[in-house]
């Protein structure tokens, strides 16, 4: 799931100080699992706007809507009526949200309401951490199902640096190294060996630009 | 009124005058005229005095006769008298649930003619009747079997007890306690499977899945309920008597009632208040053996004591038997010194109250040691793979009065006897009859339930777990169907028999997909839509009975201080847009009252609050608003004089602080 946390409010009421009217707009995607975006934050924000603006003697009105997905047109289209009646957008859905919402209405200007973190897994309440870092070249099988990517702080693909100590990495004594984290694993699993095999080097250089996917074997003809 | 006979909601409204008492005040014919022309309703009656024998006889023919499903009583307030009313209800199949009670003499209170209250008062309480309207009665169908865990007396007797009414199967839990089977043998409705321990529990009250391993084969069996009644462990811890080793004349108290020595012509010694200075067991034991060997002709029996516990049924009584049939009780202040021969042992102590005497030796054949009693070691293994909470020392059972006695955090699953810490056989008594009244729900096969628990809207859940892990019951469950219209077909689900209605879950959904009944966002919201100066939301188990007294102390209070009351059935149920939006709206200040840390109802709902407060508070700052706007305030049910010093001081603070700067002027 993607993660995401609210920006201080300073910063959006920074970005909405100009306008008198405006939609925070909420979606029930990855940001209301991961407690940042979704109908319930978008009304803490909006509550939060109004009482600020109203603080300083210049009172905004704000719309709420949340939507099934901001990374769907179909369901951004959801927003045509109100975004019609504003002169700016706070989206709270993820960056590829914001962006796509931001697309289909080029006419308004469409802030982001969150800062877009990780790729994670909710481990309790309140409580999230990164697992994947969307390389595109996934070595999990070669890792004991734990990323070197994104544990590893320096994304090394084949064994730790010299800054793990007693299981730990030197970034902080809370981060576990990613390295130690596989060994243990391949270990436990009787797969040692699988660490004398030489990972190559990752092809970070997107020569293509941003990636896109397409699969012609599902593209619609219409 | 009464022609349309297909209505669900058939009300009977009984206006009591409590024996001439409120007629002084309001115009009982009047109230009835008036609310005859208007409301909605089946039966109407002015009552002379309701509680009385003949009246109730005369309310419980009248369900039936006018087929009422719902009452609305006004008159006194009187708990008493209400339980009453209510028990009648209950007996003709209305529940509880559906007894509304109106306050007359609070509302006629200060007031010359009270007439246009009563009215106004009955009609607000109709139309909450009408909005419980749509709440269904939902007939369940549940396992009638009951599950007992543990083979030892307490589990003998629990056992025993629940099988005369409903099918029990009763399991060692893998310890090797089996005492308590000879209590069951012969019980009908009773199987009795030892070496078996439980592996795993899922689902619900009503129809758990249980999966045992009874020496070494795995059966999966469905039961209603589990009871937990696994004794306690008696441990002898020598450091506690100078190191004196067991052995010899030396016996622990659980050695010695399990093989008592041959008594005659003998002398005995018990030492209590060494070990086991939490519970009244040792101290009961220990009187019941004393007694015992006296009669079977010991020639001497002391006990040496530092507080004699004799807080429980007979057992005052106890100790003046044993005084009486010339056992001697010695209490000693000092340590005791503690010395042994092969044959012999002698106890050595100052004596507290006779400085003449000074020190005395008191030697005998047998030294009986008082022992501490610690959970079975199983009891951690158990708690967590049945997601059961711990208290003190290991113990089952939370550390909170409302799980007294035999409560766990999860409905359908109970402890009973020293599994929740050591217990004294009249307790145990009480417990094994509170057990088995509550397992015995089921024992028919079906179970009625208000179906009030949290409503989900399917389209909103994420289903993202965070109402399944913030459910302080594990009432919650994931639930897939294709019918459920959002991407998952998928959606969190309150089990009817397992919910407590907190609401906890609804204040923590981040989609606002769950509505608690009765206590819906647009309910709770549309009552503070124009807040007065201060609005307070007040858990109905502590703060809304402490604002009740506020307004007994003074009955002005919530208009003095422009307060409004909002009821949450716990201080779990506040959301944060609740805080927020009453202060946009124009509240200067906003309390949440709940109860004391350690002492909520539903386990964790005043942390949460607590935490939401912190979250407001910051989000208010943030704007630059004063954030002690918004306070949490602990109390409990009978402090109303907290209750108005807490309204007062943050009438004073808000007075201070000037006009909320927040607020929205619409």
């Amino acid at each position: 799931m993607i993660v995401a946390e609210r920006k201080p409010i300073e910063k959006i009421l920074e970005m909405v100080a100009p306008y008198k009217k405006i939609l925070v707009a909420g979606c029930y995607g990855c940001v209301t699992v991961c407690l940042a975006g979704g109908e319930k934050e978008v009304g803490i924000l909006a509550s939060q706007i109004r009482m600020a603006r109203s603080k300083e003697d210049n009172p905004i009105e704000v719309l709420e809507q949340t939507v099934e997905r901001q990374c769907d047109a179909e369901y951004l289209e959801k927003f045509r009526d109100n975004i019609a009646q504003v002169e700016a957008v706070v989206s709270l859905a993820c960056g590829i949200g914001i962006q796509y919402l931001a697309e289909k209405y080029p006419k308004t200007p469409v802030f982001p309401g969150v800062n877009t973190l990780f790729l994670g897994a909710n481990i309790d309440v309140g409580k999230w951490e990164e697992r994947c870092m969307a390389c595109g070249d996934c070595v999990l099988d070669k890792t004991g199902g734990i990323c070197p990517i994104a544990r590893c702080s320096k994304h090394l693909l084949n064994g730790p640096c010299g800054g793990s100590q007693y299981g730990k990495c030197e970034v902080s004594k809370d981060v576990p190294c990613g390295w130690q984290l596989i060994y243990d694993r391949l270990k436990e699993l009787g797969q040692l060996d699988k660490l004398k095999e030489i990972i190559p080097p990752k092809n970070w250089l997107r020569a293509k630009g941003p990636r896109t996917l397409v699969r012609e074997d599902l593209t619609l003809e219409r | 009124m009464g022609e349309n006979g297909k209505r669900n909601t058939r009300v009977g409204i009984y206006l009591c005058d409590c024996d001439g008492k409120l007629s002084k005040k309001i115009d009982f014919s009047k109230v009835k005229t008036v609310i005859q022309s208007k409301a909605d309703f089946e039966y109407i009656r002015v009552a002379k005095r309701l509680c009385g024998p003949s009246e109730l006889q005369e309310l419980s023919e009248e369900i039936d006769k006018y087929s009422l499903n719902r009452l609305l009583i006004a008159g006194c307030s009187d708990p008493m008298i209400n339980r009453r009313i209510v028990e009648v209800a209950e007996n003709k199949g209305i529940v509880r649930y559906f007894v509304d009670f109106v306050d007359l003499f609070a509302l006629s209170e200060g007031k010359k003619d009270a007439t246009e209250d009563a009215i106004a008062s009955v009609n607000e309480t109709l139309d909450l009747i009408g909005m419980k309207a749509d709440v269904k009665i939902e007939e369940l169908d549940v396992v009638p079997d009951v599950l007992v865990i543990g083979c030892g007396i307490e589990g003998g007797v629990a056992a025993r007890a629940i099988s005369k009414k409903q099918p029990v199967v009763l399991i060692d839990g893998g310890l090797e306690v089996t005492d308590g089977l000879d209590l069951v043998k012969g019980a009908k409705n009773l199987t009795v499977k030892t070496n078996a321990k439980v592996l795993r529990v899922s689902g619900f009250p009503g129809e758990f899945l249980v999966r045992i391993s009874e020496n070494g084969k795995v059966i999966d069996q469905k039961f209603g309920a589990i009871v937990i009644a696994l004794g306690a462990q008696p441990v002898y811890d020598k450091s506690k008597y100078g190191g004196v080793e067991l052995g010899g004349p030396v016996l622990s108290l659980s050695q010695f009632v399990k093989s008592r020595p041959e008594c005659a012509g003998k002398r005995f010694t018990f030492v209590l208040d060494k070990a086991d200075q939490d519970s009244l067991i040792s101290h009961a034991t220990v009187l019941r053996e004393a007694v015992a060997l006296k009669e079977q002709g010991a020639a001497d029996v002391n006990v040496f004591y530092i507080d004699m516990k004799v807080t429980a049924d007979h057992l005052e009584q106890m100790y003046e038997k044993a005084r009486s049939v010339g056992i001697n009780f010695l209490k000693y202040v000092d340590d005791l010194e503690i010395r042994t021969t092969s044959t012999s042992a002698t106890v050595r102590y100052r004596e507290p109250f006779l400085p003449d005497v000074g020190i005395v030796e008191v030697t005998s054949d047998y030294l009986v040691l008082a022992e501490d009693f610690v959970p079975f070691s199983v009891t951690q293994e158990l708690a967590e793979i049945m997601e059961l909470r711990l208290g003190p020392g290991g113990f089952f059972q939370e550390d909170n009065v409302h799980f007294l006695p035999i409560k766990s955090n999860r409905e359908g699953i109970f402890f009973v006897g020293s599994c929740h810490g050591p217990i004294h056989g009249t307790e145990l008594t009480r417990e094994v009859e509170a057990v088995a009244a509550e397992v015995g729900r089921f024992a028919s096969g079906k179970v009625r339930v208000p179906a009030l628990q949290p409503r989900v809207e399917a389209e909103k859940c994420a289903v993202c777990l965070t109402c399944y892990r913030s459910c302080p019951h594990k009432a919650i469950e994931i639930v897939h169907d294709e019918s459920l219209n959002n991407m998952y077909h998928s959606a969190a689900r309150m089990h009817p028999l397992a919910c407590r209605r907190c609401g906890t879950c609804a204040a923590e959904c981040p989609g606002k997909a769950i509505q608690l009944p009765l206590y819906t966002d647009q309910e709770i919201l549309t009552k503070t839509k124009k807040p007065p100066t201060l609005v307070a939301f007040a858990c109905e188990n502590s703060g809304a009975l402490a604002a009740e007294l506020a307004q007994k102390l003074d009955s002005q209070f919530q208009e003095k201080f422009k307060l409004q009351v909002v009821r949450v059935p716990c201080a779990g149920k506040v959301d944060v847009i609740y805080l927020l939006k009453a202060l946009e709206r124009g509240a200067e200040g906003v309390l949440v009252f709940g109860c004391h840390q350690e002492n909520c109802k539903y386990i964790w709902g005043n942390k949460r609050a607590i935490k939401r407060k912190e979250q407001v508070r910051k989000l208010l700052e943030d704007i630059g608003i004063e954030r002690d706007r918004l306070e949490f305030v602990h109390i409990a049910a009978n402090q109303g004089n907290q209750f108005y010093d807490a309204v007062k001081a943050m009438a004073e603070k808000v007075r201070q602080f000037g006009t909320n700067p927040g607020k929205v002027v619409r």
